[in-house]
């Protein structure tokens, strides 16, 4: 029981720690107000940069370091998109998706099946800045100044433009930091988690991780408990294979993190619901 | 203006002169359903494809990651760009395949791992059975627990074949010794075949084969210095000190032999009805081994030799011995062995294949019971 038990928070943490940084940036764009659909592009193209310079210099943080800025990057295109051009949302997320996935594999031809000499363990420094990250980006959100005009920009951003507050600038860099966050996660896959590199890798955790920071109710702290229970009900779901049939057991991790998350939001009371103007571009003058 | 017209004459020429060329070559589509650099069914597919175009005077187009509820749009399009013969490489094209074979009866068509055919269409397959059989050998001479694991993409007819022959070979060797098995419901996902691995790991299982398409059962078993067989392409270089053997394909000694014999006139779109490769060892279109030409990893050749198994045909010789003994007769026409001969009873003790019978194509492409010593869910076990 005790080797079912700590077998199960290991492999948790280990597959929830990619799907942690990622959720957590789609946390701090959306409480801006922008829905960003292009996580799993965003990791991708993360995990592919991370690998790309891992195999070549034999340091899988520079390798992160890359990560980070091919996911910003990215985002900065949705951002430019969205914000600024006023496209719709969803649209241009989704594009985002199949951008990096196209792109990615049309670079990574030549790094298919490589081996990675130097690697990260699964549970590494990461982990625990994940962790740190999250109680961080917390304490921000709800208690500081910035994380008022975060909150804001995304509940009422003509308040925030009353404020004298640059709107677009506020969305821009939550967008981003939310990029460079998920290019981690994905950079995360391919010299931790998994170190190899294969197109598609990301195999729709990317969605997992959208799932999380919206059933977490955009909560960074939530995200880590939404995040870790994930990684281990999906590594349970092949553990209890030979008891109980496999075809259900497959929705399991999905059903039942939803589940928990959604009770844990009713009790947390109706403050906790989605930010006022996601998904709607903010226009001067207007509303 | 001589010298536009000197010009014109030039481009004119050359113009004939490619679209002679383009003419006199055979054009061939191929229809993938996954991407090309997925490291398995997909990327040995258009291996063979390149290989088969080198070989042969012909042209060659494709179309990968296609759905495979949608292929007649895409086969229309390969048709549309000129493909005289359009190959389609995975069962789930099978219907929409055969649909298109009847609207174009002019176009040869192929499909891979199916069983429906047309006057203009035929079917191949490159199995594995025997190969896993002599994985399964090795698989249970170097158990240490007594517990072989298996990481399945989908509980579907070709895979329990696959799985079941792996498991025959594990008993031959090791009687008491189990497979112990979970189902991925994908053919390409690496966290879902990582964590099926671990999962298999935390049960105390020591040796891994599997069904997936990417090399993660692998790596995740070597980090651990446990021994695997590789699947599908080569994967010893991902864990050379690990990778005993495993399957390797080799699609285009199909697709040579079939489209040289439409260069040669001998098959066209009228005779397919009844052409199916079903290649095998003997047909070359398989080989034992992690890497191309290595049909053991020489790390693991002395640890083989090590174990020594009393056989009715062989008497007392090594497990080594025994896969090679094995491996040259299934790589004979006609085999002089086929792990699939009765008496065999499934793992709930029924007779499946009487004594002295082997059997047939069909009944492996059918074949759903499990194999003794199989441990873990088996949806639709008869």
């Amino acid at each position: 029981m005790e080797e079912w038990i700590l077998n199960t928070i290991v492999r948790g943490i280990a597959l929830g720690t990619p799907l942690l940084w990622a959720a957590l940036g789609e946390v701090y764009a959306e409480r801006s107000g922008v829905v960003n659909l292009g996580v799993e592009g965003m990791m991708v193209l993360g995990a592919f940069a991370a690998f790309a310079l891992a195999q070549a210099t034999g340091l899988p943080y520079l390798g992160l370091l890359l990560a980070a800025g091919a996911g910003a990057l990215a985002a900065l295109l949705h951002a430019f998109v969205v914000i600024t051009l006023r496209a719709n949302q969803y649209v241009s997320g989704l594009a985002l998706t199949m951008f990096g996935l196209g792109l990615s594999a049309l670079l990574g031809r030549r790094w298919e099946g490589l081996p990675l000499l130097s690697t990260l363990p699964e549970i590494s420094l990461l982990t625990y800045g994940g962790l740190a990250l999250a109680a961080m980006l917390w304490g921000v959100l709800y208690h500081t100044r910035w994380g008022i005009i975060i909150r804001s920009a995304g509940e009422a951003p003509a308040a925030v433009d009353t404020m004298g507050l640059n709107v677009f600038l506020v969305r821009y860099l939550a967008v981003v930091f939310g990029g460079a966050l998920a290019g981690v996660g994905g950079g995360l896959l391919s010299v931790a988690y998994r170190p190899s590199w294969t197109e598609g890798m990301t195999v729709g955790l990317g969605w997992i991780a959208i799932a999380i920071a919206i059933f977490a109710s955009w909560d960074p702290l939530r995200a880590v408990a939404g995040a870790f229970l994930f990684g281990a009900l999906f590594h349970l779901s092949f553990r209890l294979q030979t008891w109980i049939a496999p075809e259900p057991l497959q929705m399991m991790p999905f059903a039942v993190t939803i589940l928990v998350l959604a009770l844990v939001t009713r009790r947390g009371g109706a403050a906790q619901g989605m930010p006022e103007a996601l998904g709607v571009p903010y226009v001067r003058g207007e509303s | 203006m001589r010298v536009i017209r000197a010009l014109l004459v030039v481009v004119l020429i050359l113009t004939f002169a490619t679209a002679g060329g383009a003419q006199a070559k055979l054009k061939v589509g191929f229809i993938y359903v996954g991407p090309i650099g997925d490291y398995g069914w997909t990327h040995a597919h258009d291996q063979a494809r390149k290989i088969a175009e080198k070989q042969l005077p012909i042209e060659t187009l494709y179309v990968e990651s296609v759905p495979e509820p949608q292929v007649e749009p895409f086969i229309d399009k390969l048709i549309q760009q000129g493909a005289r013969v359009v190959l389609t490489t995975s069962f789930g094209f099978m219907d929409g395949t055969l649909a298109m074979a009847k609207r174009y009866p002019n176009i040869i068509f192929g499909h891979a791992s199916g069983f429906k055919r047309n006057a203009n269409m035929f079917t191949y397959m490159a199995d594995f059975y025997q190969v896993y059989y002599l994985n399964g050998l090795m698989a249970g001479a170097l158990t240490k627990s007594g517990k072989v694991a298996y990481v399945g993409a989908f509980p579907i007819p070709e895979v329990k074949r696959h799985l079941g022959a792996f498991a025959l070979g594990v008993r031959a060797v090791n009687p008491r010794a189990t497979v112990h098995v979970r189902w991925l419901f994908s053919w390409f996902d690496p966290a879902k075949a990582k964590e099926a691995t671990e999962a298999l790991i935390a049960e105390g299982a020591d040796v891994f084969a599997f069904t997936e398409d990417s090399p993660t059962v692998v790596q995740v078993a070597s980090k651990r210095n446990l021994p695997s067989f590789g699947h599908y392409s080569p994967m010893q270089r991902f864990a050379p000190q690990h990778v005993v053997s495993g399957q390797l394909v080799h699609w285009e000694r199909i697709y040579i032999d079939f489209l040289g014999k439409v260069l040669a006139g001998k098959y066209n779109a009228q005779n397919l009805q009844n052409v199916d490769y079903w290649w095998l060892l003997g047909e070359k279109a398989v080989e034992l081994g992690g890497e191309f030409g290595v049909p053991i990893n020489p790390v693991w050749v002395p640890r083989l030799q090590a174990v020594k198994v009393q056989t009715r045909e062989f008497g007392q010789i090594s497990v080594y011995d025994l896969v090679n003994r094995r491996l040259s007769q299934m790589s004979r026409s006609p085999v002089a062995f086929d792990p699939f001969t009765g008496p065999i009873r499934d793992r709930k003790g029924r007779l499946v294949v009487p004594a002295g019978k082997t059997m047939s194509v069909l009944e492996l492409n059918t074949m759903e019971w499990a194999a003794p010593g199989i441990v873990g869910p088996w949806p639709k076990e008869p």
